[in-house]
């Protein structure tokens, strides 16, 4: 299990490491990109068609033979003890194989990691949220094994459970893990300098509380696995943004060398960060394999994923700021107290980094408090914490720009930073361009008129907002080992650990490729995510596999062009600095009629494949690689039914060299519209009156904006800072950073429009209504 | 998963009663709630009787007297699409366009989206309910944010269908066959309140069905509209709805129906309201205070106070649309 914050100090354990132990660069000697000729034009996927045609196998598709369907049991519960569990009659129904429930052998594998220890078990019988596994069985058909789950006879000791905040800190509250309360340790503090002393100096404070929902992942891929034992080896076919980080899951949880364990994850439908890793359905379906003999599949249930996969958690927050007349920022206090459910302690990871970096301000203090509820664990989401941050700073910016009688993008304009100021070594980021972000932006959005235009009469009002964001990973880092072939008839390969999670992974990997060798790139294959065949490599998560990926497919490119020109010049008997390669041939650059057309290569054919390895180089040394964003929306508020409508929307986007402009759009088109959802619709809701179940846990209650709603042709500003440092591709990440400010500014612009700021996420029609019903003082939170 | 049944076609309409006299016998139309309410367990079927062959249910004739005879199984696309609905009963075309998204109403039936169970999260969400012939209502202690303003009692449902708060408005009338032979009831008759009949909907008996749906000839001067506000713009239940049909002679309003959706256990007329714009211009201050006195008497809950002014709002659009 992954937690938002050991993932992101694992990413700087693993640069640091690696400098260490002088891994190989590969990178050193190599220039970083400035102009590029393939790279950054606007390609199809290479595997469109078969992603649309239905010819792409998923996980999910995957048939083999004798293949057995596995269903979960799971506490309908808050919480609960198991007292009796009868599985007899389940295990003799037809078509049953292997039935596993808490007293199977092996089924006591430790899960969840607490502060002292593993706190829960694979299949446990103390439940901690409505959606805990208890047993499952497999089956020969789906129907089968979901019957055989309804037999099994279970009975409850069902104890109280507690899914709010304030009642879990109550006194008396039931407690989750066993412990004196359920706050996860104590409030962690960090900061710098003297916040007292910086709201002494200030002319201008405000203050303000802002929550956000709890968003959930919904990928439209399920979560899942195929599994097959082949003698003492596991293969798993699993729907993953990661196969590394699953074979070592598999190979703990099952006591397996790393080596008998294989992942394949060559699609995936969608994660969000909540397919990191493979989860507890992986492992179960694995030890039903073992029992019956037979494959397993296991896919969960729409609505089961939406109890137990994870989420991005609520958060409550509050932000005092202080700052000169002039808009210079003296003093930022935040507090935050959110809950990653029953098992991680998760519940604020990332949640003060924008508070902590995004503005230039000498006087910090962050406190972050976690609290345990009888709720499914949370799991990284699409830049952990940051939006709920966002949600909070940017609004509180926004006041602050209304009380100083500036303009919110001036006030951001004023403070921003060239270090990282949140990190301990103060380092300097590669590049800023944050500031480029705000004022391009704000230009072709037409900020200043939009602004300005008088609010028009009616029970429709229109307004625009604006909001920044960073993202604290999306440099990338070592490790990445790749390998690029070029075979005899003149095209190529890659090979690479990556998963390719939607976004184009694999398209611009060839395209990396195409511009280095020359290759066009519908003659370029790629063989990816698979454990047994390609070179380890983190999970595709944390906007880190462009800046990961892209420098290590560069320089394995580049080794194998070094290769074919040391052929090349010995044939033409030139030097190979002499020579170019161009459209499937090389040529003397002075003389372009002296050519070899690679695919007719004599000595290429001879050799049958010229073979390059790259390695991620390690990462400039002292200096932040982060990307950046700012996003500017124009919203309809129709006061009579509360209903918001985003009219407009501009991102501007700092992550350095584009690969592919067509994906890089998609990318930020999908972060916008999970934003959007942030901001107005989605949001879990838990029976805290009764059972702690997840109300909602289906794709109708629970709202993702659906094509009707989203953003209708938004403007994508890509601004390229022309970042050398950072490393030899010249590119940062772009997934995470382009959601981060985007419920922030919806919410900017719906206060724009109204008057009022609804300072809780999401802005439902209830709340613009509830926010337009109360009296006009402030009385929670703070308005412009 | 949905538990085993049984699958039955029938062939005429006498056929279907027979077999859903059984018990546990349940009718399949477009079946887009069925299999919804089998997955969540809200009821479990021994047989699904599909009502699909059966021509008398289908299609959409106009009668003699220049009103509608609409199938029961008529898909909501067809109603949608269909000239002499979108000409003469806007309000009924608006909300079945409204309903759900393309798929569901290529599959989906007038007389199924009339016979809908409940969106109650707590009724589908695998708790005894009062309307599940349990003992309490959890909607009174819990999240009831999308609950009634009005008419609820031992149980706090609203009415989910679109379309049943438009055909109130046009005052249809729904036949009905049955083991003791067919009958026919004003659609305001058909709907019933939980202090009336705590675990159905409406007034059909084991074993009848509703077989086709009726509206009288337009009056001249009739207008209709259909106005529903929910949190997404396709594939949501209304939070709050409503439908008028109102007519207007020589300027004046000489009849009226507002009836609201999302409000109540059934479509809620108000009739209050409606008297208050006989003998009036559509103006905006009358608007306003037929708008007001609309939600008259309204009872939120803990957490649906927001409905209250919504549904005043979609009562304001609605007659702005037409004034």
């Amino acid at each position: 299990m992954i937690c938002n914050d050991v993932a992101l100090e694992g990413v700087e354990l693993e640069a640091a490491l690696a400098e260490a132990l002088n891994t190989p660069t590969g990178t050193a000697d190599i220039p970083a990109w400035t102009d590029t000729k393939v790279v950054g034009q606007r390609l199809p996927k290479i595997d469109a068609y078969e992603r649309v045609s239905g010819t792409a196998v998923y996980p999910s598709d995957i048939t083999l033979p004798g293949m057995l369907h596995a269903a979960v049991l799971r506490c309908p519960h808050g919480h609960a003890r198991v007292k009796k569990l009868d599985a007899s009659r389940a295990a003799k129904m037809p078509g049953v194989r292997a039935v596993l429930t808490p007293e199977s052998p092996g089924a006591d594998i430790p899960w969840y990691p607490g502060e002292k220890g593993y706190v829960s078990r694979l299949l446990d019988t103390h439940c901690r949220f409505a959606g805990d596994e208890i047993a499952a069985v497999a089956a020969d058909t789906p129907y089968q094994a979901f019957d055989a789950v309804r037999a099994i006879v279970v009975e409850y000791e069902v104890l109280p459970n507690v899914v709010g905040l304030d009642a879990a800190l109550a006194p008396n509250a039931p407690a989750v893990l066993d412990g004196p309360t359920n706050r996860a340790g104590d409030p962690r503090a960090q900061g710098r300098g003297d916040v007292a002393a910086g709201f002494a100096a200030a002319e201008v404070t405000v203050e303000g509380t802002y929550s956000t929902g709890t968003q959930l992942h919904v990928p439209i891929e399920l979560h899942g696995a195929v599994v097959r034992w082949d003698g003492p080896k596991l293969v798993a076919w699993d729907s993953l943004q990661g196969v590394f980080p699953a074979q070592n899951t598999y190979a703990r949880a099952l006591a397996l060398p790393l080596s008998n364990v294989r992942v394949i994850g060559h699609y995936m439908g969608g994660g969000f960060g909540s397919k990191l890793d493979t989860g507890k359905y992986g492992v179960i379906a694995a030890l039903l394999a073992k029992q019956a003999a037979r494959p397993v599949r296991l896919f969960m249930t729409r609505e089961d994923t939406m109890r137990a996969i994870g989420n991005r958690p609520a958060v409550r927050m509050t932000v005092k700021l202080g700052a000169k007349k002039d808009g210079t920022l003296t003093a930022i206090d935040f507090s935050c107290t959110g809950s990653g459910g029953a098992y991680s302690a998760g519940g604020t990871g990332g949640v003060n980094w924008l508070p902590l970096d995004l503005y230039r301000c000498p006087n910090v203090n962050t406190v972050s408090t976690n609290v345990y509820i009888h709720a499914g664990p949370e799991r990284p989401f699409r830049g952990p914490g940051h939006p709920q941050g966002a949600w909070a700073l940017e609004q509180a910016m926004d006041t602050l720009a209304a009380k100083l009688g500036m303009d919110p993008v001036a006030l951001r304009l004023k403070n921003v930073p060239d270090i990282s100021q949140g990190r301990q070594d103060q380092a300097r980021y590669t590049s800023t361009g944050l500031a480029t972000c705000l004022t391009e932006g704000a230009k072709t959005f037409g900020w200043t008129e939009a602004r300005a235009r008088v609010p028009q009469a009616g029970p429709v009002r229109r307004g625009v907002g604006v909001a920044a964001g960073m993202w604290r990973g999306g440099g990338g880092s070592p490790p990445a080992t790749i390998i690029v072939r070029l075979v005899a008839d003149g095209t190529a390969s890659v090979n690479m650990g990556a998963s390719d999670i939607g976004n184009g992974t694999k398209t611009w990997a060839a395209m990396i490729v195409a511009e280095e060798l020359g290759v066009p790139v519908d003659r370029i294959g790629i063989e990816h995510a698979d454990t047994a065949t390609t070179q380890y490599t983190g999970a595709s998560g944390g906007s880190k596999t462009v800046p990961t990926e892209a420098p290590a497919i560069r320089a394995a490119a580049i080794e194998v062009k070094r290769q074919l020109l040391a052929l090349a010049a010995a044939d033409l008997k030139v030097d190979a600095t002499a020579l170019s390669i161009a459209d499937g041939a090389v040529f003397v650059t002075a003389d372009p009629s002296k050519r070899i057309v690679i695919r007719q290569f004599r000595p290429l054919a001879q050799r049958g494949v010229l073979v390059g390895v790259g390695v991620r180089g390690p990462d400039t040394h002292g200096m932040a690689v982060n990307p950046w964003g700012v996003h500017f929306a124009e919203v309809e508020v129709d006061t009579r039914t509360g209903l918001v409508r985003i009219q407009r929307y501009l991102a501007a986007q700092d992550s350095g060299k584009v690969m592919n402009r067509l994906t890089y759009d998609n990318q930020v088109i999908g972060a916008i519209t999970m934003g959007q959802g942030l901001a107005l619709t989605e949001d879990r809701i838990m029976d805290a009156a009764h059972t702690g179940r997840v109300l909602n846990a289906n794709m109708h209650d629970y709202k993702v904006p659906t094509a009707l709603d989203a953003v209708v042709a938004p403007v994508i500003v890509a601004v390229d800072p022309k970042d050398t440092t950072c490393n030899i591709a010249a590119t940062k990440g772009l997934g995470e950073p382009a959601t981060i400010p985007a419920a922030a500014a919806i919410a900017n612009a719906v206060a724009h429009a109204l008057g009022v700021r609804v300072v809780d996420a999401p802005i439902s029609p209830q709340r613009v209504l509830d926010a337009l019903a109360a009296p006009r003082t402030p009385a929670k939170g703070v308005r412009s | 998963m949905i538990p085993p049944f049984a699958y039955v076609r029938a062939r005429s309409i006498d056929e279907a009663v027979a077999l859903l006299a059984r018990p546990e016998s349940r009718p399949a139309a477009g079946a887009t709630d069925l299999i919804g309410c089998l997955r969540d367990e809200v009821f479990t079927a021994k047989a699904v009787v599909s009502l699909g062959g059966i021509e008398a249910m289908t299609g959409i004739a106009e009668t003699a007297d220049g009103g509608l005879r609409i199938g029961a199984l008529t898909s909501l696309t067809t109603i949608v699409k269909h000239a002499l609905v979108a000409g003469r009963y806007p309000a009924l075309a608006q909300a079945a366009a409204s309903v759900a998204s393309p798929q569901l109403r290529n599959q989906g039936t007038l007389g199924g989206n009339l016979c809908q169970r409940p969106r109650c999260w707590f009724f589908r969400g695998g708790y005894d309910c009062a309307r599940k012939a349990g003992d309490t209502c959890y909607a009174m202690q819990g999240d009831n944010r999308y609950h009634c303003v009005f008419g609820g009692s031992t149980c706090l449902i609203v009415h989910p269908s679109d379309t049943a708060t438009a055909l109130t408005a046009l005052d249809a009338i729904v036949s009905i066959a049955g083991p003791k032979g067919t009958r026919s009831v004003p659609i305001q008759q058909f709907f019933v309140l939980p202090e009336k009949d705590m675990t159905h909907e409406n007034v059909l008996a084991p074993g009848e069905l509703v077989t086709t749906i009726s509206l009288p000839a337009p009056r001249a001067g009739l207008v209709s509209v259909y106005r529903k506000a929910r949190a997404r713009a396709s594939w949501d239940f209304a939070l709050a709805a409503c439908a008028a049909a109102i007519t207007i002679e020589q300027g004046k309003v000489t009849a009226a129906r507002i009836v609201l959706g999302a409000a109540a256990p059934i479509p809620w007329r108000v009739e209050g309201a409606e008297r208050m714009l006989i003998g009036r211009r559509l103006d905006e201050p009358t608007r306003a205070r037929v708008a007001a006195a609309a939600l008259n008497g309204a009872t939120p809950l803990e957490h649906n106070a927001y409905k209250v002014a919504m549904l005043r709002g979609v009562v304001s659009e609605a007659l702005g649309s037409i004034g």
